[in-house]
């Protein structure tokens, strides 16, 4: 609760009457005319009047949410509580969102009131999330005035009151295969070869493999035991890697914004299957947090992401600066970019011949960006799309797939083309 | 409590309406019964009618003190050329002239998107009258036969440097 104090503007009313009612009195005196008196003494009462019933208001103010967080898309209610100590002939509340929430239907709002002294008047307003973030809600502007509007007090109340908005996450049922497993139990089938359910390989039977493991099909094919060879099922580690160098923004909506929602849905996704999942956000300022798995680690993972902003710097970085315990070997990493920094994509080349499983998810620069009307613009256009083929090529040369993804279309299938690409392809080297 | 909120667009147009008719009236009744010096008397009327349209369309807040001025000069000026006894109507006038200001003001805010209150409206209501009293109880303090004199004329002036202070001394407070 938070006691108001007021900025208070004179009506320009005010001094008019003031100076009417003067000059009437002294036309009365001068002309000898008690009419000019008798025509400017209503404008000296309304004058006098409005002096001395103009007493700025006396109000508390509370403002609550009903809740501390929601999720992207969603409505939060502000109720902010006016209680009155003194008598307000007319009184206005206006709240202002904070970026990234939008008032839903500001123009019902209850409008202005008057208060007595000791009532308390609740004006709830419905909030719509529009963009994950971390917000601070509860800037309420007050405007209130004297009975006979000579004056208006206005004043705005800051409150700091904490939302968390949390990013929707793209829906994706089917992840990406690392290429290597951890040695830790989970739902991936291993590439290895040892205890396990899944099916792998026959081969012939040496002392000190368990009967159980037999194939006495095949050993009666082959004339020699044979001992079936099983796949376990391991889990893995997952970095993804968010590229904060540059943004791509128009009003509905922003690179950075398809980055996190489409992070939020593998962490989601590989932490259901316990696998352990770390970030990066790589660009002006460094953010990581070490892969770990659980329902914990999901909460800090989206704590961290809708943190993430892109902050604007000119100082090279490269993958030193990440600690070595963020990127632990045999991991996969998925990459979220725009691929326009040059210190993201050097780092991302770096990674992939560190031996890192990569994967690139581009996210395309081209629904952000219009070719010109004229023709030097739209070749100019032209020459940057074909430059952007030619960096995906660098990117293909070394065995990592770079898959674009379009604003507006859903992330899976773009996913199954690196998969795909990633079952597929071959390295060739010269 | 009374609900508020923007005003419909009725009001807006009803309220400056309600205003400009106040001042064609105001206009009006002084140049009405006058033979000579119609034209300058209306004149003037006109001009200041024209401001308080100007005032209220553009909008232009400062055009109306001047418009209510040239108002009160007309009837004063009018007053003047006739040479006329003490005007009766004096305290109608009065009222009317409050009732134009008001209703202008007003006007500018409704055009804002302000709406008038209940409070408000009764306010003006009750000023009204009270300004129709005391411009009734002025008239008859004027028709009072009073030996006139320089300790009279004193008397006033002393009267509005009074008001005067005490409007200073409310606008301290």
């Amino acid at each position: 609760m938070s006691p108001v104090r007021w900025s208070i503007t004179a009506s320009g009313r005010l001094p008019a009457y003031l100076a009417l009612g003067g000059a009437g009195l002294l036309a009365g005196l001068v002309l000898g005319r008690p009419e000019a008196v008798i025509v400017a003494a209503p404008l000296l009462l309304a004058a006098a009047a409005g002096l001395a019933l103009a007493r700025a208001p006396e109000l508390e103010v509370t403002v609550r949410l009903d809740r501390e967080r929601a999720l992207e898309g969603e409505d939060v209610e502000l109720a902010v509580a006016v209680s009155a100590l003194r008598r307000v002939a007319w009184l206005d509340v206006d709240v202002t969102p904070p970026p990234g929430l939008v008032l839903r239907r500001p123009g019902a709002a209850e409008g202005s009131v008057s208060l007595r002294a000791g009532s308390v008047k609740t004006y709830r307003r419905r909030l719509s999330c529009r963009r994950w973030g971390g917000r601070l809600v509860g800037h309420v502007s007050l405007h209130a005035r004297d009975p006979l509007g000579f004056f208006t007090y206005r004043e705005q109340v800051q409150h700091r009151l904490p939302l968390r908005v949390y990013p929707r996450p793209e829906a994706v049922r089917r992840l990406l295969r690392p290429a290597e497993t951890q040695a830790f139990a989970g739902n991936e089938v291993s590439r290895q070869k040892g205890d396990g359910i899944e099916f792998a390989d026959i081969r012939p039977f040496v002392p000190g493999d368990r009967v159980r493991r037999i194939n006495w099909r095949a050993s009666a094919r082959r004339g020699q035991m044979q001992v079936n060879e099983m796949r376990p099922e391991r889990n893995c580690d997952v970095v993804v890697f968010l590229d904060t160098f540059t943004e791509l923004s128009d009003p509905s909506g922003s690179s950075l914004e398809m980055a996190v929602r489409a992070a939020a849905g593998l962490v989601e996704g590989y932490l259901r299957r316990r696998d352990r999942v770390g970030l990066v956000g790589f660009g002006g300022t460094l953010r990581w947090l070490q892969p770990a798995m659980g329902e914990r680690q999901l909460y800090r993972l989206i704590d961290a992401l809708i943190d993430t902003q892109v902050v604007l710097s000119y100082a090279w970085k490269d993958l030193e600066v990440i600690p070595r315990r963020t990127l632990p070997p045999k991991s996969l990493v998925v990459a979220f970019t725009p691929l326009l920094d040059d210190r993201s994509l050097g780092a991302l080349l770096d990674l992939r011949g560190r031996g890192y499983d990569l994967s690139v998810v581009e996210l395309s620069p081209f629904a952000f960006v219009a070719p010109g009307g004229r023709e030097t613009e739209r070749l100019a256009y032209r020459l940057w799309a074909m430059e952007r083929e030619a960096l995906h090529g660098r990117f293909l040369a070394v065995g990592v797939p770079v898959v674009t993804w379009r604003r507006g279309e859903p992330l899976e299938p773009v996913l199954a083309l690196a998969s795909r690409f990633r079952r597929d392809a071959r390295v060739v080297r010269p | 409590m009374i609900a508020g909120g923007a005003a419909p667009s009725a009001l807006r147009a009803l309220v400056p309406a309600l205003g400009l008719g106040l001042a064609a009236a105001l206009a009006l009744a002084p140049a009405a019964g006058q033979r000579a010096w119609l034209g300058p008397i209306g004149a003037v009327g006109g001009v200041g009618v024209a401001l308080y349209l100007a005032g209220l369309a553009m909008p232009w807040p400062g055009a109306l003190p001047w418009a209510l001025g040239l108002l009160g000069v007309e009837y004063l000026v009018s007053l003047e050329v006739r040479a006329a006894p003490l005007d009766a109507s004096a305290p109608a006038y009065a009222v009317a002239f409050l009732l134009c200001a008001e209703t202008g003001w007003l006007g500018l805010e409704v055009r804002r998107g302000g709406r008038p209150w209940f409070g408000r409206v009764a306010a003006i209501a009750g000023l009204a009258l009270a300004g129709g009293a005391l411009g009734a109880l002025l008239l008859l303090v004027a028709a009072t036969p009073l030996p006139g004199g320089a300790a009279l004329t004193g008397l006033g002036v002393a009267a509005a440097v009074a008001i005067a202070a005490c409007l200073a001394w409310l606008g301290r407070r």
